[in-house]
């Protein structure tokens, strides 16, 4: 079936009978090869079985169709694959004449041959003394470490055949990181030929490179096939080079679609999809790999019954994927699932009933009004940005996080529009006694330090790297970190400073006369600007992080994604993007249409997080059960069924006080509180701690754990303040023993209280045959049946 | 009458585990895979004791008589057992036991902060970048994480013991929380000590607790997706409350953590307080089988006060290490267990204002005893004023791969975070041969 649809879809396209790509291969200079790709008449990738021959003596060719230039002159490839015989020609230019040069030829090398990677010489220290600049991005450093450092022993100018350059990394002197470099190899003449010709420097006026493109970008296929990848450089002067043997190849899902050093893709068992990112010098290019479902029994790959804009794009992606959603979640757990996510509290039997009675159609709908109505939603989410806003009380004081917490508190129970939150975190003023959004900058102190945090929050980026030297998956450099950081360069404070661990005092930020940010390598003050965006004139009295405000909320593309990709990541159990703080060209979302109509619609809502949270939960999508059929078994990232998940810890530990009737009292909070109403993790809870809470002193902070543990296991079977709220004098059980009321009456309480459901005939009679045993009290019994529910999966997560 | 129905149920559980095993193959076919897996270890567990705030090299391992009094400070050294070595006069009893001791005295490095040197000496990478003082970072996995995901401990037993706390960075990073240290809270010293959770509580007795069971039985008819690509958080559930009730069960880890139990005699040569009955509980815990344990001991930041405050403190530290160290010696086990004792650092040569000294990264010395480590000799050496490591100069790379060898575990060994970004278990491997015996 699928098979077909790529066989009518290929009949869509002008007839072609099989290609070389490229048609035709030019080749300057005898150490720029050139990767071809064998395509047959559907367009299908046949490099790997494929024979390259080339008659005369101009060039050679590899297994693998790579070819490689001998001297100048012209000749044809023959490929033969199947039974079909093609040809391409080739054209080989005398470049020999140029000598290589260190930025454009070994610059690139190095690279490849991961001389300057991580954990070689590119890492902080060096290796045995020897440092290069990480991925090679500081040239003149790297030049000098070569050819000036270690007394010339690296690069020998009397015998260059005898540098430690090629004697090292050719194993013929003992390497810590291996033979990297054979001696036969044309890396390896290329060098020496540099060696040999003085060691040029790139002249200034050389072509320099704009960007890179790999081929073909979009790649569908199945276990067990291949795909060869292109990668073509192209240069100010618009020539372009082919580069494939220069690239570094990576896969972001190596278990679905792995890839090799030389740029071949194998496809995996499982469907999905994956990103495979070519690196050249500082640039990227990313081949999207999808791999449908194969037969899978009589399921066909299907759509979800709606125009919801969610599920529209959803659809679009099973059909291409060829999954088949799951059923929709029945009532019961469309209910617990809704009121977990949209509240974290369970809702309470009458509540249960009455819904699951209700037969209108447009009850689900319904049910999402009222709850996003409901304070407990501002006081979830209050709690969920708490984990990534609030400071440790030890470091910042006691009151500064309290007023934190209550100004955050506060935005989420005026629904206060998200744009309009970013901006008074990022330009807030005044003292932390006052205005708690200030307490971030009596926390975060220094413009290097607050950069990632606001990065990371509003913007989905993780810029620590580019502080200390050029990202290595992303475009930006250390400049752009630091012009980044220089829009918080005017942040003054008075009053009393930090001091640990009590800082009880007040701090008052504001905007200071001067200030400014250098960059740590050449000390040139940097003047703010937006990473890749156009910088704006700052007028002289105002503060520059309003500047960056106005940017990262009007401007930034990023934005309205980090911040839907998040809400999404909690309601559907993973982010389109994954993790929710990574968004970048190397890391692309599982459903780009998605992210972007989300991202369009809360835009349109003027950045409403109701509106968001409304548009997610009455979509067909969010409510389909977690069960898998025979075509969406393998799907982790599209959403075809709904992924179960563990609710946080103050989620679970108020879900014990529903169930339980039973209330625990926290320091510092009145009787009779939430947990998610916390308003500082010191507060301490032996449950709260077991199931993962942050712990303040963690940095960075945020870090929340949702693994479930041993420890966790034991405390809910045995903790003793599990068993005492089970036991609780006033509680349910003790009420429910108490009430005129038959046993099977009791058992169908705390079966909806747990599971928000029933039980089922088999399940009553089962506890009922349990309760029969003589002996059995009947507060003892429901006690033993309220502590089984509790220790069960089906209470424990959110199916 | 608890105990004893758990024993037999324990009994009743091996039984059918060495059914199953043997009709599979299941069990022992992993315990072989695993144990060839590894390479040639000495130690079949590791007791490290962490000295949290960072220990003053002078006034323990690495005394200075030569230097002026402001650097000396006010203690003198004493002889050991072992012609030659000297440790500070407060060390009598680990003195008498010097034969038993390796002294490393050129560790150094370069992070002079708790978050960051605590993160250097727990997992043997630098953190990846400056982190404050008052920091809780983990960029690696600790020492104990990957000694349990290397190490499986016998009949549910956690592999990975961390008392009374956690440290700093002594958690799993990227390894998962399957291989966090398993916390026991609280103090052995206490006369109602028992570790949390793992018993039933006091009001349930076994009958309850079967009906417990049968009930929870009876109600979980939640549907599992056994499919490993399904990643169905039901089935971690469904381990950790097996792996819980093991534990509960298992009448090894009941009778180790049975602290009480232990005769007065010992409980006594160890110290009548928290870090000595810790110590003792370490002990119980190796000869269950648990591969990696932690004793987190605060308090040796000495900013200020120093000499009084090791006046006091040193005299018990003594007595509960030698006695440890002896105790194991005389059950056989010291050869297999090796025993560590350091901080993050060590400290300032110039005594403070305040009587202090202030955190030092330059020079440190380390305590290895047991594991086959040769007893008897000092490694390496501090300048004459005990600035700096100058001899043999090592650093916690070295500390880790030596730790990790000692263990057979490869320190050579590529570790992948979730992500598959791949990571070097020790970014340098290389052991202290004078260590490896």
């Amino acid at each position: 079936m699928l098979w077909l649809t790529t066989f009518l879809l290929s009949l869509g396209q002008p007839p072609a009978g099989w290609r070389i790509e490229p048609p035709s291969i030019h080749l300057t200079g005898k150490w720029s090869p050139c990767q071809v790709r064998v395509l047959d008449p559907l367009g299908k990738d046949r490099t790997s079985e494929s024979r390259f021959s080339i008659t005369g003596k101009i060039a050679s060719v590899d297994p693998h169709g790579r070819v490689l230039a001998l001297v100048a002159g012209e000749d044809k490839l023959m490929v033969t694959c199947q039974g079909a015989n093609i040809e391409a020609p080739i054209r080989v230019e005398a470049g020999n004449a140029t000598p290589p040069t260190f930025e454009k030829d070994i610059q690139p090398l190095l690279t490849r041959l991961g001389c300057n990677s991580g954990p070689c010489h590119g890492k902080q220290r060096g290796q045995n003394g020897f440092q290069l600049s990480l991925f090679g991005f500081d040239n003149d450093f790297d030049y000098h470490a070569l050819t000036s450092e270690s007394r010339g022993r690296r690069v020998f100018l009397s015998a260059p055949r005898n540098s430690l350059l090629l004697k090292k990394p050719s194993g013929e002197v003992p390497h810590g990181g291996g033979k990297r470099l054979p001696a036969d190899s044309p890396a390896f003449a290329q060098i020496l030929a540099w060696l040999e010709t003085g060691q040029g420097r790139t002249p200034a006026n050389t072509p320099a490179l704009t960007g890179i493109q790999v081929f073909p970008r979009e790649i569908s296929g199945g276990n067990k096939e291949q795909f060869q990848l292109r990668v073509e450089a192209s240069f100010t002067n618009g020539a372009r080079q082919d580069v494939t043997h220069l690239a570094a190849f990576q896969s972001s899902e190596s278990v679905l679609a792995e890839v090799d050093a030389d740029g071949r893709i194998r496809i995996g068992p499982l469907p999905g999809q994956a990103a495979v990112t070519a690196r050249f010098m500082d640039h990227f290019s990313t081949c999207q790999v999808t791999i449908p479902v194969g037969a899978r029994g009589k399921t066909l790959p299907g759509r979800l019954p709606s125009e919801h804009f969610i599920d529209r794009r959803l659809s679009d992606q099973f059909e291409k994927l060829g999954l088949a959603p799951s059923e929709p979640a029945s009532d019961t757990t469309f209910l617990r699932r809704i009121y977990l996510d949209l509240l974290g509290v369970l809702p309470r039997p009458e509540e249960t009933q009455a819904w699951l009675g209700d037969p209108s159609p447009g009850k689900r709908e319904k049910l999402a009004r009222q709850l996003l109505d409901r304070p407990e939603f501002a006081e979830f989410q209050a709690n969920k940005w708490a984990d990534l806003l609030r400071p440790n009380p030890y470091r910042t004081g006691i009151k500064a996080v309290y007023n934190l917490n209550s100004w955050l508190r506060e935005s989420f129970r005026k629904n206060t529009p998200f744009d309009q939150f970013a901006r008074e975190v990022i330009t807030a003023e005044g003292s932390t006694f006052r205005n708690g959004a200030a307490v971030v900058f009596r926390d975060r102190r220094e413009p290097e330090e607050i950069t990632p945090i606001i990065s990371q929050l509003f913007l989905g980026m993780r810029l620590e790297c580019a502080k200390c030297h050029h990202h290595p998956f992303e475009v930006y450099s250390q400049e752009d970190f630091f012009r980044f950081a220089a829009y918080f360069s005017r942040i003054g404070r008075k009053g009393t400073g930090l001091s640990p661990p009590i800082s009880g005092s007040e701090e008052i930020v504001f905007l200071a006369n001067s200030g400014t940010v250098k960059h740590p390598l050449t000390g040139e003050v940097l003047d703010p600007a937006p990473l890749k965006g156009k910088p704006r004139a700052i007028p002289a009295g105002e503060d520059p992080r309003k500047a960056l405000a106005e940017w990262i909320t009007r401007e930034s593309p990023l934005f309205a994604k980090a911040a839907v990709n998040r809400v999404w990541a909690d309601l559907m159990g993973r982010g389109l993007v994954d993790p929710v703080d990574d968004l970048r060209a190397t890391n692309p979302p599982a459903n780009p249409a998605l992210l972007d109509a989300l991202a369009e619609d809360f835009i349109k809502n003027a950045f409403d997080i109701k509106k968001l949270h409304y548009s997610i939960v009455t979509s067909r999508g969010y409510g389909l059960s977690s069960e898998p059929n025979q075509r969406n078994q393998g799907d982790g990232q599209n959403y075809s069924r709904h992924y179960r998940k563990r609710p946080r810890a103050e989620v679970l530990h108020d879900m014990i006080g529903s169930v339980t009737g039973s209330r625990a009292d926290f320091a510092a909070m009145p009787a009779g509180s939430l947990a998610m109403e916390i308003w500082t993790f010191r507060s301490p809870s032996e449950f709260l701690d077991s199931f993962g809470r942050p712990d303040p002193n963690q940095d960075p902070p945020c870090d929340r754990s949702g693994d479930s543990t041993m420890v966790q296991a034991l405390h809910l079977m045995n903790g003793k303040g599990v068993l005492a709220r089970i036991q609780d004098e006033a509680g349910v059980v003790k009420n429910l023993a108490a009430a005129q009321i038959p046993l099977e009456k009791a058992v169908e309480e705390l079966y909806l209280r747990c599971y928000c459901r029933a039980p089922a005939p088999l399940e009553l009679q089962a506890v009922l045959n349990i309760a029969k045993k003589p002996g059995s009290a009947r507060r003892q019994i429901l006690e033993d049946l309220l502590w089984a529910l509790i220790n069960t999966p089906e209470f424990i997560l959110i199916d | 009458m608890n105990s004893f129905r758990h024993a037999n149920l324990a009994r009743r559980d091996c039984l059918k585990l060495g059914l199953g095993a043997l009709m599979g193959g299941g069990l022992s076919g992993a315990l072989k895979a695993s144990s060839m897996a590894r390479g040639k270890s000495q130690a079949k567990s590791v007791i490290l004791v962490w000295l949290d705030g960072g220990p003053t090299h002078y006034e323990t391992f690495d005394p200075k008589p030569d230097a002026p009094l402001e650097i000396r400070g006010n203690f003198s050294p004493i002889a050991t057992k072992v012609p030659g070595i000297k440790v500070s006069q407060h060390l009598p009893k680990l003195a008498a036991i010097a034969h038993r001791l390796a002294i490393l005295r050129s560790v150094r490095h370069d992070q002079g902060n708790h978050g960051a040197g605590n993160h250097y000496m727990m997992t043997g990478a630098p953190p990846r970048i400056p982190v404050g003082c008052g920091a809780f970072v983990s960029y690696h996995p600790s020492l104990g994480s990957v000694t349990a995901s290397e190490i499986p401990a016998p009949e549910g037993l956690p592999s990975y013991f961390s008392l009374p706390s956690m440290t700093r960075s002594g958690g799993p990073n990227f390894l998962g929380s399957k291989f966090a240290p398993f916390v026991v809270d609280g103090s052995p010293n206490s006369p109602n000590f028992r570790v949390r959770d793992v018993t039933l509580p006091k009001e349930m007795d076994g009958a309850k607790t079967l009906s417990r069971q049968e009930m929870r039985q009876a109600v979980d008819r939640f549907a599992r997706f056994a499919d490993k690509q399904l990643n169905d958080p039901s089935l971690a559930l469904d381990d950790h409350y097996r792996q819980g009730l093991d534990l509960m069960r298992s009448a090894r880890a009941q009778a180790a953590f049975d602290i009480h139990n232990e005769p007065d005699r010992i409980r006594d040569s160890y110290g009548r307080n928290d870090f000595g009955q810790r110590a003792l509980l370490a002990r119980r815990l190796v000869e269950a089988g648990v591969p990696f344990i932690v004793l987190n001991e605060g308090g040796w930041d000495h900013h200020g006060g120093l000499f009084p405050a090791l006046e006091k403190r040193l005299p018990t530290f003594d007595a509960t290490l030698a006695a440890l160290i002896e105790d194991m010696a005389q059950r056989g086990i010291l050869d297999s267990t090796l025993v560590l004792v350091l901080g993050e650092f060590g400290r300032t040569p110039q005594i403070n204002k305040d009587g202090g000294r202030d955190h030092w990264s330059n020079a440190m010395s380390i305590l290895f005893a047991g594991g086959g480590t040769p007893g008897g000799q000092v490694i390496g050496a501090t300048d004459r004023q005990g600035y700096a490591a100058v001899e043999r100069v090592l650093s916690p790379e070295h500390f880790a791969a030596t730790v990790y060898a000692k263990l057979g575990i490869d320190p050579a060994k590529i570790l992948y975070a979730g992500n598959g970004r791949p990571a070097h278990l020790v970014s340098n491997p290389e052991t202290i041969a004078e260590l490896m015996g």
